[in-house]
């Protein structure tokens, strides 16, 4: 799930003063699962829109705005009202407020801030486990990403900060590198624990849009 | 025992007197005979660590000692991965060679949330291995062929490579409180590092029990074994007692010698040590 949270509604309001007729797109995936555009979240922004004076044309969810076959078949139950729509906002992490822009044409404002691929615990307690960079070591790690569980990003080893069981910038959890060793230790794979990474690859990250 | 005194460049004070102080300071050490080198008198450590973090460019500094004709004092280079990418370092590199400095010292770096600037971007392009790696097998060259592509192997399978090129005593500190840091020296040295410089300046507590630990012991025993050199890395303000009764509870560590992380060049445990 991608993680997003609820921007202050100040910088919406902001971003929609010059427009007055308004239309509201909620994500039924991950903004649903972590509160912030949901059906319930929709329904929320229109009655702050109503309320600060805006004239709300339409309020739908899609399943996967950032899935643009998935936009396409469900954007044409409101095709009409977006004619006469100003502006939309958008529920959904960057990604779909992006995806919904380029395809209907119109301004959008985003309604949440996205932060990062999380694994969910319970609602409001979430983690980064993967930052997406393209270059996966987790099976010689014993499982654990030493890029994102390290606030260095490190890939080869401690830095010299920790205390010999904890993080130098999470000061309460455990260093990743020393996690990554009592787990290759477990699956007796030794082999992997002298290992020596090459220096990570950006120039793939710089070709976001490739096709897999 | 070795001792060398590291200080970050200045931020405030005027950089010329900031080396004519750290001229008197060399001289005082030398005066005071704490830099000598019993253990190794064949061997030429640095005198002096210069560190670059945000004061003024340590390489003009460098540059500049040398230039005032303090030749006699080697100074070593210290940067950290946090503030420089590989084509930074790579200019880095170039200035320091025609300079003639030929001691670096390279740490990971404190993450910028522990420093003052705690909104700052850190870079960790490359961590200290990979630097080694490049540094000893490629000359700072890039991993792509001249299409921009490189072999898309994530792990290094060759190091044939390694001590190839030679221009730099490459130093690295690194932790040695856990098994990962033993795994890591052990990189460390089979990559090519020429020093190992353990880090203590975490700790708070230096009793006799904690810097006599079992796995500490073992570090310092497997980098002498490859025939490398070992350091320990000390703040001067965390020791807590007199530099001299520091010294006398390492001295039995199989170490070539101490650094001291110095705050003020004009007021410090070396001028101390000097005045008693």
């Amino acid at each position: 799930m991608f993680l997003t949270e609820k921007k202050d509604i100040l910088e919406i309001d902001e971003s929609l003063k010059k427009y007055k007729k308004i239309g509201i797109i909620g994500c039924a995936s991950c903004a649903s699962v972590c509160l912030t555009g949901g059906s319930k979240e929709v329904a929320d922004m229109e009655r702050h829109m109503t309320a600060i004076g805006k004239d709300v044309t339409f309020t739908i969810s899609i399943d996967e705005p950032c899935d643009k076959r998935v936009l396409k078949e469900d954007i044409r139950f409101v095709e009409d009202e977006i004619k006469n729509t100003e502006a939309v906002v958008v529920l959904s992490c960057g990604t779909g407020v992006q995806t919904i822009g380029e395809f209907i044409g119109k301004k959008v404002v985003a309604g949440t801030d996205s932060k990062f691929i999380a694994r969910t615990e319970h609602i409001g307690k979430y983690d980064a486990l993967c930052g997406g960079c393209d270059e996966c070591r987790l099976n010689f790690t014993g499982g654990v990403c030493t890029i994102t569980l390290c606030p260095k990003g490190l890939l080869n080893g401690p830095c010299e900060g920790h205390n010999g069981i904890n993080c130098e910038v999470y000061e309460d959890k455990e260093c990743v590198f020393i996690k990554s060793y009592e787990l290759l230790l477990k699956y007796s794979e030794e082999e992997n624990l002298n290992k020596i990474f090459n220096p990570r690859d950006y120039g793939k990250l710089a070709v976001k849009s490739s096709k897999i | 025992m070795y001792i060398i005194p590291q200080i970050e460049t200045p931020v405030s004070e005027n950089y010329l007197v900031f080396e004519e102080n750290l001229i008197n300071l060399l001289e005082t050490i030398e005066k005071s005979g704490l830099n000598v080198n019993d253990k190794n008198p064949e061997k030429h450590f640095p005198d002096l660590i210069l560190e670059q973090n945000f004061g003024v460019n340590g390489l003009v500094l460098c540059s500049d000692l040398i230039k005032r004709g303090c030749g006699g004092f080697k100074t070593a280079y210290a940067f950290s991965m946090r503030d420089k990418n590989r084509i930074s370092i790579l200019s880095d590199l170039i200035t320091l060679k025609q300079i003639g400095i030929k001691d670096i010292i390279v740490s990971e770096g404190l993450h910028p949330s522990k420093t003052e600037f705690k909104t700052a971007k850190p870079v960790y392009d490359i961590d200290v291995l990979g630097f080694g790696l490049t540094l000893k097998s490629r000359l700072m060259s890039d991993f792509s062929d001249s299409n921009g592509n490189n072999d898309g192997d994530v792990t290094c399978n060759n190091i044939d490579n390694i001590g190839k090129f030679d221009f730099f005593n490459f130093g690295v500190v690194s932790g040695m409180t856990s098994f990962a840091d033993v795994l890591k020296v052990k990189k460390l040295i089979k990559i090519g590092a020429d020093r190992i410089i353990l880090n203590l300046a975490n700790r708070t507590d230096y009793s006799a029990e904690n810097l006599e630990k079992p796995l500490m012991i073992d570090i310092i025993n497997n980098i002498k074994s490859e025939k490398k050199e070992v350091f320990l890395y000390v703040k001067e303000l965390s020791i807590g007692y007199s530099l001299e009764d520091f010294l006398k509870k390492v001295e039995n560590l199989n170490i070539d010698g101490v650094i001291v992380k110095i705050i003020d060049e004009k007021a410090n445990v070396f001028i101390h040590k000097a005045l008693k």
